[in-house]
């Protein structure tokens, strides 16, 4: 990409991860969640990919580590569905401080789960983005 | 009502591209423009007048919210439609590979 495209990404894209940050951690008081803070967390890689080009993004990120990750943010969502099987039945609320509403600290699992999501739907969508330019390059080196 | 219509219209913007194009980019465009108008349409259904977003929030007390029953169904199927986009994508893909071509009425081997 041109030296514009370059300057203007390298000064934006770590905005773009804050707030996609921020959409998740604040996802139990405000508009967002999980899975629209994955998705921009996505986008910031996605956006780096598309201006620097396939290495410098892998570099960040790479394929394998975004596949853990995945499995990840699978693994802890069920983990902590299980875990409320311990106050007797399936995404039971084990903190015992509830918390005061409307602050950062509330809402019992519902912030963990959301951090799962997010794991989930931000590797996996970064995922699918590298496979489809991977599966293309492979392809012509044939 | 009219907004209904607006709706109806849109989708059929998205049945006349994917139906009368033969490109396939243009197909999965269509497609898009097809599941946007269907997520709208379940969102209107559940939209009140002046209502507001059935979220608390502090020291307000909320009188007149919309449904969030359909909001819950579209973020569903928004991720459903982003998996089925991928995987056209993949199929397109493979047969640019195959083919040469994203022109439909060339793929050939297709035909019986």
């Amino acid at each position: 990409m041109t030296l514009i495209v370059k300057t203007i990404t390298r000064l934006t894209v770590g905005l773009i991860l804050l707030y996609g940050i921020y959409i998740v951690l604040h996802g139990h008081i405000s508009p967002g969640g999980g899975f629209a803070g994955g998705v921009i967390i996505a986008l910031s890689f996605i956006h780096l990919m598309l201006a620097f080009g396939k290495e410098t993004a892998l570099k960040k990120l790479s394929e394998a580590r975004a596949s853990v990750m995945e499995s990840l943010g699978a693994i802890m969502f069920l983990s902590i569905a299980l875990l409320g099987l311990l106050g007797g039945y399936f995404f039971f609320n084990f903190f015992i401080h509830k918390g005061r509403p409307f602050t950062l600290f509330s809402a019992g699992i519902i912030p963990l789960c959301n951090i799962a999501i997010c794991l989930k739907v931000g590797a996996g969508l970064f995922a699918i983005f590298v496979a489809l330019v991977l599966f293309k390059g492979a392809k012509e080196t044939e | 009502m009219s907004a209904y219509l607006l709706c109806f219209i849109l989708f059929c913007i998205g049945l006349y591209c994917i139906l009368r194009k033969r490109n396939i980019i243009k197909i999965v465009i269509g497609l898009g423009i097809v599941e946007y108008a269907v997520n709208l349409f379940l969102v209107l259904i559940g939209y009140r007048w002046r209502g507001r977003a059935p979220i608390l929030a502090k020291g307000r007390e909320i009188l007149n919210m919309v449904d969030p029953l359909p909001q819950a169904l579209v973020l569903t199927s928004i991720v459903i439609g982003l998996a089925i986009t991928a995987l056209i994508v993949a199929i397109a893909m493979r047969i640019y590979e195959k083919y040469g071509t994203f022109d439909i009425t060339r793929i050939r081997r297709l035909k019986g």
